[in-house]
């Protein structure tokens, strides 16, 4: 795989309300990772961190050529762990679980080619900026989601649906994790977003891609997009991870298929 | 739990592939052939579940199928077979109720599986991909007491009692037994006095159709488009092969992408749609224009192509017919000759595998 070089940056908030962040993190280039955990009683913040150590181990070993097999055998030992965690906690406390939610986004060698593998269970989201707009890549698992997908709600109806944070996939499910993947060109996302419902549930996509399209730097368009959140009402545990890839990054006089071409004779390849 | 798996010799079939195992009585030669096919293309199990059944469950009173996926080990067990799982914390012992279509279990975290199909001989032969004559088969760490001495070199085997192929008496649907309520917490412990904690429902393993207690019904994740067959996740051999105008050659073994720069959305990680890339120096052909995958159903056997909402449309000739134009998201079953245009002077010719 071409060496690419991305920058990013990284935010995380307890918010206003909750006691406890329950969301985990993983910047660990070229693999990165937000999970948001569930369950009262350090259940949430153990599931989602156990998401973000088992993404960390294929980092330190990561071969892009593999990247679909290794990403799904990280999210098989997380999904491995929590349930086990959740076993030796329902000893003590019958019907407890732990989950989370995951999303994660790897560049994979595919056939020589560098792309990105993007992978969603829950209601966690991935979205990216591409032609300068901002679009959301990944699909929610959630009722909600379902309820849009069969035109039986708006996608405004959504947003303050009363069942708008049950969620249909998640790790730690003991009916087995389902998770989606994504492979997009390099060359189709500018700049990357993942992030916790803490964040989409408090600014809509408008205020994201004000944010995304206006901060430079991914460390300051991660904090703002938290501290935006936090803002608005800060109900839930906000998580953002921006990552761009250098000489993606959208300027004034972008022209999608020149910079391609000049980014493809950087890297020497075809993107 | 490794995946490596050991065999004692009998009557039974056992069809090993690299995701899957599926065990038939000695009766189901007819079977075996098909099921060899698929699960050396690297099928998984929802793929053989589907060929397994495809002739009716009346006339297959038996078998045993393990699958090892992303979420842990799937096994299957419908008549005589038991599973004996054994893990840390102790063994379990699986096998279909008298009277239900079969008994399943997915599990994580297990040391080892042995599925005892005849008799009860110790499983010492390396089970390596491909077809055996099998009594007892063993997957993982065997359980203490199954552990085989490292003994002499096999021994001719006894001919194992033949499976008595019982007529069942007429099956009832099998009842869903209805799953604990989930609790994440008691509401004091819950450190979210707003309750937005986002919360997995009672249902929740039901709520996507996940659960499945004993139905068959060996049904695909991705979601349907509406009005089409959903295609099988890999199909024995490729139904055809596309011949670019550009010089690539691709064979139609699973989904195939096609695009000025193609994007893969919602897929499986043991189904990876194969993207093809050409080029598009006018502009003329979307990002990702047409998708080309395995037929089902009626389609089966062929390739069939469906536009992707594409700007500049697809214009497809085939042999003897008047050229037009692809409807966008309707699927057209191609045949030997047919000619697909994405425009840019891109052509792909569909010729036989």
């Amino acid at each position: 795989m071409k060496d690419v070089d991305l920058h990013h940056g990284a935010s995380t908030d307890v918010g206003l309300v909750r006691k406890v962040n329950e969301d985990s993190y993983l910047v660990a280039p070229p693999v990165f990772v937000v999970a948001d955990g569930m369950g009262g009683h350090s259940g949430g913040d153990v599931a989602s961190r156990m998401v973000v150590e088992e993404f960390q181990r294929l980092a330190d070993d990561y071969d892009p050529r593999r990247g679909a097999e290794q990403v799904a055998d990280a999210l098989g030992r997380a999904q491995a762990r929590i349930l086990d965690y959740g076993e030796a906690h329902r000893a003590l406390q019958p019907g407890w679980h732990a989950g989370t939610t995951a999303v994660a986004a790897v560049l994979v060698d595919d056939e020589g080619v560098t792309k990105w593998l993007l992978v969603n269970l829950g209601d966690s989201r991935i979205y990216r900026i591409v032609d300068g707009r901002l679009e959301q890549v990944s699909v929610d698992h959630s009722v909600v989601q379902e309820l849009v997908d069969a035109g039986q709600i708006t996608p405004e109806e959504a947003s303050v649906h009363p069942e708008r944070h049950v969620i249909t996939r998640a790790l730690g499910s003991p009916g087995g994790i389902h998770p989606d993947f994504f492979l997009l060109p390099l060359g189709s996302v500018e700049r990357l977003l993942l992030c916790s419902d803490g964040v989409t549930g408090m600014i809509d996509d408008a205020e994201i891609e004000e944010i995304l399209e206006s901060v430079a730097d991914p460390r300051d368009a991660a904090d703002r997009l938290v501290r935006a959140a936090v803002a608005a009402g800060g109900r839930d545990n906000a998580t953002a991870v921006v990552v761009d890839v250098v000489g993606l990054v959208k300027d004034a006089t972008y022209d999608s298929q020149r910079q391609l071409q000049s980014l493809e004779s950087k890297l020497g390849g075809r993107l | 739990m490794s995946t490596e798996a050991r065999f004692a010799a009998g009557d039974w079939y056992a069809v090993v592939g690299e995701h899957a195992t599926v065990l038939l009585p000695g009766s189901q030669r007819g079977r075996v052939a098909g099921l060899w096919d698929l699960a050396d293309a690297g099928a998984g199990a929802d793929a053989l579940l589907d060929a397994v059944l495809t002739d009716g469950l009346s006339s297959l009173d038996h078998f045993a199928l393990v699958a090892h996926g992303d979420d842990g080990t799937r096994l299957l067990v419908r008549g005589a077979p038991t599973a004996l799982l054994s893990s840390a914390d102790g063994e379990e012992i699986v096998s279909a109720a008298p009277g239900t279509t079969w008994a399943e279990r997915v599990v994580t975290g297990v040391a080892g599986i042995r599925v005892t199909l005849t008799g009860d001989a110790s499983a010492e032969h390396l089970l390596a991909p491909g077809l055996a004559r099998v009594s007892v088969v063993e997957f993982g760490t065997p359980a203490a007491s199954a552990e085989p001495e490292p003994g002499p070199v096999p021994v001719a085997v006894d001919e194992p009692e033949p499976v008595a192929e019982v007529e069942p008496s007429p099956q009832p649907e099998p009842v869903a037994v209805p799953d604990a309520p989930l609790s994440f917490g008691e509401p004091a412990d819950d450190p979210t006095p707003t309750g937005d904690t986002p919360v997995v429902p009672d249902d929740w393993s039901d709520r996507d159709g996940q659960t499945r207690v004993g139905a068959p019904v060996p049904d695909f994740d991705r979601p349907p488009v509406p009005g089409q067959e959903i295609a099988p996740e890999v199909v024995s051999r490729p139904v055809a092969a596309l011949v670019f105008s550009t010089g690539d050659v691709v064979a139609v073994d699973r989904t195939v992408l096609v695009g000025r720069a193609p994007e893969a959305r919602r897929f499986a990680s043991h189904d990876q749609p194969h993207v093809v890339t050409v080029p598009s120096p006018q502009q003329e052909i979307s990002s990702t224009h047409l998708e080309i995958r395995p037929g089902a159903g009626v389609d089966h056997g062929s390739a069939i192509a469906t536009d992707l909402g594409s700007t500049n449309g697809t214009v497809l000739a085939l042999p003897g017919l008047d050229a037009e134009e692809l409807k966008p998201g309707i699927a057209v079953s191609l045949v030997p000759g047919a000619v697909l245009d994405l425009g840019d002077g891109v052509t792909i010719q569909v010729t036989n595998p």
